[in-house]
């Protein structure tokens, strides 16, 4: 949970100075007040006095332990984790001993008979039943401010690779052409705006999912009728698909950025464009895709580039592990990266 | 003014086109689709002013920039870009001004505007200091008045002959003004010293030999010509020498 005041370091406990925390503390010590007057006495009948007591016992250690951690909030938000946690853990039974302590000279002014050794013994049971309840609640906190932060770092994770998959290069280029094509190519200019959409559409659902084969070819295939738009007779594509198991699966958007590399790198730093070769075939229960594109003198290992194929290459791994594979061969004036991945057909 | 398009994509350049067509008292006077094409047209069609995108095929924006400021009467530079923001901090204060696509009608005009009340001096100032990410891929030289490119990986060697440089390529041979050291400098990748007054092109290395006055003498791939090799320069150039062997 993120702490607000304190410089806003990170703990893992929780604003006790908060309204809805100190309402958590009053309802969890009262439920902790009916376990013990429930298990308290087994000969007799549970009245409303007992319980009324219990409660107001616990309700006082549980306040008063909010109180000061809510007063120590600062200091304590500056610790790590685990000190943080033992010196809040020491804090409660501190309190419950002084409480407990405090009690029995209530107690005893009040003139009830006690039996002797009464007190160490009142004391010691409260300390232990204080113990593992607050060892529990500690735990508790603890797991749920590791499952906040690991959720934010999912979201972060998937907005990554996000930004990874659609270029700016790409995007501001799209909306240029869109712009140009609005005045002299009407009906062009929807249809770029269509793809585009279907595009992003496609990017923006969510990362991990699997989608067909079919699906993944459809979108390779508007994205290169965008970009045809955009760089015309310089951009030249040859299919050659075998017949291919259309309902096979695959991580969305694997081609896609495969063929943007092909463009970015092959195709734009050529005057008189190139050609962009795509393959595919199955053999034995895998596809096999091909992308071949010209390598110019000027196309140099890009970082980017190689972020792209990495990005890939982990989706791939996520969903087929090592059955699936990515590679890069540079051959002369050639650049040619073979995609493999098993059949899986979608249900199974 | 007259205005010179440049760009690598046809629907940019139509829709810039129609743009600077709309503005009163602009006219475009040409497009081009790189910079080698920018460099002829501008010599040319004398224009004011080059609108010209950075990522081209070939001579890319930046440099075709830098080598227009050869010119007798250099146009003023407005580059645009779509989405290049290390070329766009680079070259932020070389440039008179600088649009990002898609272009808005009134960035266009005003851009276009402040081209127009430049002087010759803030021009050359501006623009002749354009950095180039690795180099230019061109040199340009001027040839009976009119400029010449020459493919830096066509040429074969640099020769300091006084108060010039004498650039031999495959095609051909130019002067040029610019010093030895800048250009080793600039060039130090592709370029290797052999002597005080020359610089080869490695990849056209191909072997030395030695005359009857015990002069080490290189000899390069494309000409029939051999180069005296300094002593100070020889150890390197066998290395080289020895480097390429291995690699073909």
């Amino acid at each position: 949970m993120w702490q607000g005041g304190g410089g806003g370091e990170r703990t893992f406990l929780p604003d006790f100075c908060s309204v809805r925390t100190l309402l958590a503390v009053v309802i969890v010590a009262e439920l902790l007040a009916f376990v013990l007057a429930l298990a308290s006495d087994w000969q007799h009948a549970l009245t409303w006095d007992l319980l009324g007591l219990i409660s107001l016992f616990v309700q006082w250690v549980a306040l008063s332990s909010a109180a000061l951690l809510c007063a120590l909030r600062g200091r304590l938000s500056r610790l790590d984790n685990v000190r943080a946690g033992v010196m809040s853990y020491l804090l409660v039974l501190a309190v419950t001993l002084l409480i407990s302590d405090a009690a029995h000279w209530i107690m005893v002014y009040a003139g009830a008979s006690l039996p002797p050794g009464w007190r160490v013994d009142f004391v010691l049971r409260n300390l232990f039943i204080s113990a593992i309840v607050s060892a529990l609640i500690l735990r508790f906190f603890y797991l749920q401010h590791q499952q906040k932060l690991q959720a934010e770092a999912q979201a972060q994770a998937r907005l990554e690779a996000l930004q990874a998959r659609i270029r700016p290069h790409f995007l501001f280029n799209a909306m240029n052409t869109i712009a140009a094509l609005i005045r002299s190519q009407p009906e062009r200019a929807e249809e770029a705006v269509e793809d585009l959409s279907d595009l992003f559409r496609f990017s923006l659902a969510d990362p991990g999912r699997l989608v067909t084969l079919e699906e993944e070819l459809d979108i390779a295939r508007r994205y290169l009728h965008m970009e045809q738009l955009r760089l015309r007779e310089r951009l030249r594509v040859e299919w050659a698909l075998d017949a291919l198991p259309l309902q096979a699966q695959l991580p969305a958007l694997v081609l896609q950025p495969l063929l943007e590399n092909a463009i970015y790198h092959g195709v734009e730093p050529l005057a008189g464009g190139g050609v962009i070769r795509v393959s595919g075939r199955c053999d034995d229960g895998r596809v096999v895709l091909s992308l071949h594109n010209p390598v110019t003198e000027t196309t140099r290992p890009h970082a980017g580039h190689h972020m792209a194929l990495e990005n890939i290459r982990e989706r791939l791994a996520f969903a087929f592990g090592r059955q699936a594979e990515l590679r890069l061969d540079k051959t002369g004036a050639e650049c040619t990266v073979t995609l493999e991945f098993p059949v899986h057909e979608g249900g199974s | 003014m007259r205005v010179l398009v440049v760009d690598d994509e046809a629907p940019a350049r139509e829709r810039l086109r129609a743009m600077v067509e709309a503005l009163a008292g602009h006219e475009v006077v040409g497009e081009g689709a790189n910079g080698a094409e920018a460099l002829d047209l501008a010599q040319r069609r004398h224009p004011d002013v080059v609108l010209m995108d950075i990522r081209m095929p070939g001579m890319d924006g930046l440099e075709a920039a830098r080598h227009l400021t050869e010119l007798d009467s250099p146009p003023a530079v407005i580059f645009t870009t779509a989405y290049d923001q290390h070329a766009l901090a680079a070259f932020e204060a070389h440039a008179v001004d600088y649009l990002l696509k898609p272009i808005r009608k009134e960035r266009l005009q005003t851009a276009l505007e402040r081209a127009g009340r430049l002087t010759r001096p803030q021009l050359t100032a501006l623009q002749a200091r354009a950095p180039l990410a690795g180099g230019r891929t061109h040199i340009c030289a001027r040839v009976r008045g009119n400029l010449q490119l020459i493919p830096v990986a066509e040429i074969v060697y640099f020769m300091a002959d006084q108060k010039y440089v004498s650039v031999r390529y495959l095609q051909g041979e130019v002067l040029i003004e610019e010093p030895l050291k800048a250009l080793e400098e600039e060039f130090g990748a592709r370029f290797l010293r052999i002597h005080r007054n020359a610089l080869v092109a490695v990849p056209f290395l191909e072997g030395l030999e030695k005359d009857e006055d015990g002069r080490h003498l290189v000899r390069l791939r494309g000409v029939a010509q051999t180069l005296e090799v300094s002593r100070r320069h020889l150890p390197e150039v066998r290395q080289r020498l020895k480097d390429g062997v291995n690699l073909s």
